[in-house]
């Protein structure tokens, strides 16, 4: 970043053709990682050593039928060479088939759509709790006395650093083990979402407002903000109209961080609080090679990253048009 | 039967995890009963209605019982499945859906007479020709039965003689035909559906039992309704008519010592999986019931593999066998619910026989001399007994977790001093069902339940050596003379013959040491003393809910 933004020029002189072009590009390129991100995992499970049909037949401890085993193989095109399966799977991608789980005998993306509600509602919460939290600590303490600093950082980095299933098994300890104020997990309820989702925010928001906090320590330094307060402005004013914008950019670059966070500790909050959800189903399938769900879930998880980074790049432009022309 | 794979992990790792985490919850948690529990008296009057709320520990997946060899199904299928016959309080076969039967002089042809006017949750009708359905449905490769197909595979074909007159034929005499038929993972479904839409019955089951699958959602939760208009229920049950519970709600929720604080909180009244490290706990709570039920069959064991040095020398399988202190081990895994057994038979089975105790005794000294006569009788620079300069040493394979089995771990340390090597092998699931089957270890822990004593069979005859076929022979047991007590034991109609045939076996069985016997394969369920009327049968020890009623 060289020279100074004057505050006035933000906000003008996008245009919609170089807008689209680089819509386009990121899409291309977003299909570009969906395929790939379908390869690398079909290749990943594919090579895990170990039969696939005993596996779905009960693994080590059944006694399936010599006939039961074929027709597994059969259907799940078992005996074919590797490159045939991979053609299948690609056909029937294009086709908007995900395949049928092994272990659920349903299509994958029924399997999917089950659970995708509870989890979009659990990361929605997380993100509503998590984002709030962040602007307000961050807006509060940056470039405030070292005490204050200390202490505001000290929880960041606990936060960040405490494995989340220690923050959920702690706050269920005090919420619901002790106080009897929240159900002990499960899906019933606005209340039974409190707990999960607090678990779920506190992890994102450590990092999170670290790297804001930083930002605008550095930003509050800027010439510009000394003119801005040299105009008269409030403290708060300054901060929020002012500093707040230029020290987004990098936390807007974090969602993929952020995305990555709630889906990854969706699976273990799922399981702590006996949640549904994907993060539920994902761990259950790892654990049964139930290798068309894994791969429906990480194709999942890859379209969302997709489509927030493309939304990411979007607010970009609204927030700095110089992105658009550089 | 078979211990499914999720169970089999979390209990390996919950005894480390779970139990630290126990304590930590215990340290920092009253642990006090919510008010409003208490014990109702046993002569209480059944109230009607209310919803059960159940926690259980993984669910099936699939819940169709034809399909699958879940533990849980146990359990699950009570709920929804009706069973040809039953056994009843003494563990001997009764009616059910069927109402007598005969069985021909050879053993081979079974009439069973139906008991009429029962109906599935769809409306149609229960009769010969649905019988005959669900022994095919079971046996149809698409059904891709892991257990039941096996069960049932001495049937060859059935007769329908008129509407509730059923004819099986089986290729040659097998007692454990009608045992089989009262397990859970066999009950009865819908004709209609089979026919219908056979691919849907995993997610939507359809039975004639107590209550009716009303809400699915894999990996989360099972909701039942009552089954209005049951009347039906097998007689030891000590009831009639339809259940009192309105439903029953049932909740995965897969961590143990959650289980154990929703159900002190009194979020569900039943769990049907209570970690061995929170019994004590539920025990000295007099608000709540604890039980702790031997399941029959193959207790847990420490299989050898025969086929192979060093176990295929029957002094290192006694050696081993000697140099392990069974119940201290057994003491510590299970926090002290488990009970240390030294048969390869659970003292719960039918036909056990106590004299074929006592012969695996803890005796390092025999170990170590059984080991020196047998040539291991030099050490190597790590204190391991060597032969010809190779070390003694014992591959184990086991699926991989955060942290290895408890299990494996205690056996290393108890082996260690008389200088063998242990060596734990961690192995992802597919892997380690590949190698199972391809025989490629040394020993392997497994248990296998089922509620007729032909398990015997099952774990150590020589057509059950995987080959052709999948067999659960995983010891490569091939013993012309224990082949021929099985085989006879299997044929004998129950009674004496049987009774003498079963005793031999487990004498036989006692001297080959194809295995360390640990300890009974349990069923430990606990629930609020607000839930009354839990019956357990002798198939399986499970909780069988069909007239529980909560108190109010």
């Amino acid at each position: 970043m060289t020279g100074i933004s004057v505050p006035g020029s933000i906000g003008k002189a996008v245009r919609p053709d170089a807008v689209a072009r680089r819509i386009a590009l990121r899409l291309v390129v977003g299909v570009g990682v969906l395929w790939g991100a379908a390869t690398l995992t079909f290749l990943a499970v594919y090579l895990i050593p170990g039969d696939t049909a005993l596996l779905i037949l009960g693994g080590p401890d059944a006694r399936p039928t010599p006939e039961a085993i074929d027709r597994v193989r059969q259907d799940y095109l078992l005996n074919e060479p590797l490159a045939i399966q991979y053609l299948h799977y690609l056909g029937g991608l294009l086709q908007g088939d995900l395949g049928q789980s092994y272990r659920l005998r349903i299509p994958v993306t029924e399997a999917i759509g089950q659970q995708i509600g509870s989890t979009a509602q659990l990361a929605g919460a997380a993100a509503l709790l998590a984002l709030p939290l962040t602007f307000a600590v961050a807006l509060a303490s940056a470039q405030r006395r070292p005490w204050i600093r200390s202490l505001v950082s000290g929880v960041e980095v606990v936060c960040a650093a405490t494995p989340t299933f220690v923050i959920g098994f702690v706050l269920l300890m005090v919420f619901s083990f002790s106080l009897h104020w929240f159900p002990i997990g499960g899906n019933q309820g606005p209340a039974s979402l409190v707990l999960p989702a607090l678990t779920l925010a506190l992890a994102v928001f450590g990092p999170l407002s670290q790297v804001l906090r930083n930002e605008l320590d550095d930003v509050l330094e800027q010439a510009f903000v000394l003119t801005a307060r040299a105009r008269g402005m409030r403290d708060a004013q300054v901060r929020v109209r002012h500093a707040l914008r230029h020290a987004v950019i990098p936390v807007l670059t974090m969602s993929g961080f952020l995305i990555a966070a709630l889906l990854g500790g969706s699976v273990i909050v799922e399981t702590l609080f006996s949640r549904q959800g994907v993060g539920s189903l994902a761990l259950a399938s790892v654990y049964e090679k139930d290798l068309p769900v894994i791969i429906g879930v990480v194709l999942l998880s890859a379209a969302v990253y997709v489509v927030v980074n493309l939304a990411v790049d979007l607010l970009y432009t609204l927030i700095d048009p110089r992105v658009v022309t550089a | 039967m078979p211990l499914p794979r999720p169970a089999r992990f979390r209990t390996h790792r919950t005894l480390t995890r779970g139990a630290t985490l126990a304590v930590v919850a215990g340290l920092l948690t009253s642990c006090a009963s919510p008010a409003g529990t208490r014990t109702v008296p046993a002569d209480a009057t059944p109230v009607d209605g209310g919803v059960l709320n159940v926690s259980i520990s993984a669910e099936p997946g699939c819940l169709d019982g034809h399909g699958i060899s879940a533990t849980q199904q146990q359990f699950l299928g009570r709920l929804i499945y009706d069973n040809v016959v039953t056994l009843d309080d003494d563990g001997e076969i009764a009616p059910y859906l069927a109402e007598s039967w005969d069985i021909s002089e050879d053993g081979k042809t079974y009439t069973f007479h139906l008991k009429k006017d029962v109906t599935f949750s769809d409306g149609s009708p229960w009769n010969a020709t649905v019988f005959q359905q669900n022994l095919e449905h079971m046996r149809d490769p698409a059904t891709k039965s892991p257990l039941a197909a096996a069960y049932i595979a001495p049937y060859v074909d059935g007769t329908v003689i008129d509407d509730h007159t059923f004819e099986a034929h089986l290729e040659y005499a097998y007692t454990p035909f009608l045992y089989t038929l009262a397990q859970s993972w066999l009950g009865m479904n819908s004709g209609k559906a089979i026919t219908e839409s056979p691919e849907t019955l995993c997610q939507n089951p359809v039975g004639s039992g107590p209550y009716v699958l009303e809400d699915y959602q894999p990996g989360q939760s099972i909701s039942y309704a009552k089954r209005e208009g049951y009347a039906w229920a097998p007689e030891w049950l000590g009831g009639t008519g339809e259940a009192h519970l309105d439903g029953v709600e049932v909740t995965v929720v897969a961590e143990p010592v959650i289980r154990y604080q929703s159900l002190v909180s009194g979020q569900y009244g039943l769990t049907e999986n209570l970690a061995p490290q929170n019994a004590a706990a539920v025990q000295a709570d007099p608000a709540f019931t604890y039980e702790n039920l031997p399941r029959t069959g193959s207790p847990y064991v420490l299989g050898f593999n025969l086929n192979r040095e060093p176990f295929s020398d029957p002094a290192v399988r006694e050696a081993f066998a000697a140099a392990v202190d069974t119940e201290a081990v057994t003491e510590s895994l299970g926090f002290g619910t488990y009970t240390p057994i030294d048969s390869y038979l659970s003292k719960e089975s039918k036909y056990y026989d106590p004299s074929a105790e006592g012969t695996l005794a803890h005796d390092p000294e025999r170990a170590n001399q059984l080991l020196d006569d047998a040539g291991w009788d030099s050490r190597d620079a790590e204190g391991f007994r060597t032969r010809d300069g190779e070390r003694l040493t014992v591959e184990v394979p086991t699926v991989e977790a955060s942290a290895p089995s408890p299990l494996l771990v205690q056996l290393q340390g108890e082996v260690r001093k008389v200088g063998i090597e242990l060596e734990i092998i961690q192995l992802p699931q597919a892997q380690l069902t590949e190698l199972r089957y391809a025989g490629d270890y040394d020993a392997l822990a497994g248990v296998w339940h089922t509620n007729t004593t032909d398990v015997l069979f099952i774990r150590y005859h020589s057509s059950e050596i995987t080959g052709e076929r999948i067999g659960q022979n995983s010891s490569y047991v091939n013993d012309p003379e224990l082949d021929e007590i099985l085989l006879r034991a299997r044929g004998a109609a129950d009674g004496p013959d049987a009774a003498e045939a079963y005793s031999q076996a487990q004498h036989r069985l006692t001297d080959l040491v194809p295995g360390l016997p640990l300890y009974e394969n349990p069923s430990q369920f606990a629930y609020s003393n607000s839930v009354q009327g839990v019956a357990t049968d002798t198939s399986h020890p499970v909780p069988v809910l069909t007239y529980a009623w909560l108190a109010q």
